[in-house]
């Protein structure tokens, strides 16, 4: 599998009579943009918005940021899966990015109706709370779409993330003819087999236990998101997007998932440093002890199956989910695989560990810090002049108060830096 | 304490551990029907009350499936 990646970097991002790239300026036919949008009978309302690094705006409610990508060449196309699009394996051919911008979803819908695990998720273009997330350093290009009210929520999810994929369908087209200034080859070449065989295991959460549903909206694989025993990906497929798709936090969103500094740090030393075997992708929230154990077990016998002699694990989630990861790890080690979890922590409230179920095969780990804003002690968010989306947010346990966004709003809930994408250091004192 | 993920209370060192069904129902199972429901909550329920009743030394775990408890059904009235 060979995959060309054609970056095209954007500096910046205006509204024009055509949709067009040019030496790093993209321009946007708004009008023909957003009549593509309303074009689906379900999108009762649809505005779009530019964003700039360091203008005094905030962007709430954030459900999804997006990588504008295009395949040009080879087969399928890329978010492969998500709502309904074709379901064909990418990872082949040419794919063309946008870099340095964003198609940021913003919406009312929630996740799904089960309670919990709201959108809780705020992009400020400037201060402290936009120096932690990386979406924030990117040129914004929201979308303010709201679904017919009467449908039912898997339904207005699957519309308003469709309508943030016209967008970047619409918007990575500009570059379908043009030739890249920066090209990469991605491929896993036979590589010097005395290097050592390295895998990704990359634990994605499923909402299916929580919502009840087989296909309530999240992170998906080729569009699934139900409960499902582990897949091997080529990272191509990943780069193609076949791993896409918000979860709750700023930094398990389609952006970050293509941008993964562990996929991409994992692929480029390649044939240097390692050999690259691969990523397994494991859906976590299994509900029993036999369940998480059994895929924690599959996962370290396909692991082992494929060579691996080193593992590094991620996840994207949190609870009762670390077992299964966790699990994993202790499976991995007891297979002779040496296994690194990289994962953030939880508050050390009194003598009870950071991590729920602390094993010892998990002995090698880095941490990415406090998941909690509250544990960070991450100040409240200053008031901004401009508000791109919802001008009122619910607050407190009973979500029966509503104060208004443009004020200093408390930080989003959870930081949960999965990846290791941080700008956050520590003392030890 | 009664938990699915039963191992995750053994490993925090609970002393008498009941194994339940699921995180999402851990006393009993909608899907088997009300009746059976009942009686499987029943059953969990009652596995509790003998593991409360039982001396242990060490983390123990009590399975409703493997208990023999009296599946008798009281009805308050």
């Amino acid at each position: 599998m060979r995959l060309e990646v054609g970056t095209f970097p954007v500096q910046h991002v205006s509204f024009g009579s055509q949709t067009r790239y040019e030496d790093g300026h993209l321009q946007v036919n708004k009008a023909a943009l957003l009549a593509a949008v309303c074009r689906d009978p379900r999108i009762a309302s649809a505005d779009l918005e530019l964003a700039f690094p360091g203008e005094s705006v905030r962007i709430w409610p954030v459900r999804d940021v997006i990588e504008p990508r295009i395949k040009v060449e080879g087969a399928g196309v890329v978010y492969p899966g998500a709502c309904g699009r074709p379901i064909t394996t990418v990872g082949e051919g040419r794919t063309h990015r946008l870099a340095g911008m964003g198609i940021v979803e913003v919406s009312r819908v929630n996740w799904h109706d089960a309670g919990g695990d709201f959108v809780e998720i705020c992009l400020d273009m400037t201060g402290h709370w936009s120096e932690m997330i990386p979406q924030s350093k990117l040129i914004n290009l929201c979308l303010v779409v709201e679904p017919d009210p009467g449908l039912g929520n898997e339904a207005q999810n699957d519309a308003v993330h469709k309508a943030a994929l016209v967008v970047n369908d619409h918007v990575a087209a500009a570059t379908r003819h043009l030739t890249p200034p920066q090209r990469e080859v991605f491929a896993l070449h036979e590589a010097d087999p005395s290097l050592p065989k390295v895998i990704y295991i990359w634990c994605v959460h499923s909402p299916q236990a929580m919502s009840g549903s087989p296909t309530a909206f999240c992170t998906m694989t080729y569009g699934l998101t139900q409960l499902t025993p582990p897949w091997f990906l080529h990272p191509n497929e990943i780069l193609d997007g076949a791993l896409s798709g918000p979860y709750r936090t700023a930094f398990a969103m389609s952006w970050t998932i293509v941008n993964n500094p562990v996929l991409l740090d994992l692929y480029r030393r390649h044939g240097i440093d390692w050999q690259f075997v691969g990523v397994i992708a494991l859906r976590t929230e299994w509900t029993t002890q036999h369940e998480k154990q059994l895929m924690a077990n599959q996962t370290a016998k396909l692991a082992k199956l494929l060579g691996a002699q080193g593992a590094i694990v991620t996840w994207d989630a949190g609870g009762n989910e670390f077992i299964e990861v966790v699990r994993t790890i202790q499976a991995c080690e007891q297979l002779g695989i040496k296994t690194v979890f990289l994962t953030s922590e939880d508050d050390a409230t009194e003598a009870a560990p950071t991590m729920l179920e602390p094993l010892p095969e998990a002995n090698a780990i880095v941490s990415t810090s406090f998941f909690k804003s509250k544990t960070l002690e991450i100040p409240d968010l200053p008031p901004v002049e401009r508000v791109i989306g919802l001008q009122q947010k619910a607050i407190g346990p009973l979500r029966d108060q509503f104060v208004p966004t443009a004020g200093s709003l408390p930080p989003p809930p959870r930081y949960d830096d999965h990846y290791g994408f941080g700008s956050l250091s520590c003392i030890e004192y | 304490m009664i938990s699915a993920i039963y191992n995750l209370a053994l490993t925090t060192g609970a002393n008498r551990v009941v194994r339940g069904a699921r995180i999402e129902h851990v006393c009993g199972d909608p899907h088997l029907g009300p009746e059976k429901d009942y009686a499987f909550g029943m059953r969990i329920v009652r596995t509790a009350l003998e593991a409360i009743c039982t001396p242990v030394h060490e983390p123990t775990l009590f399975d409703p499936l493997e208990h023999a408890v009296p599946l008798e059904v009281s009805h308050a009235s």
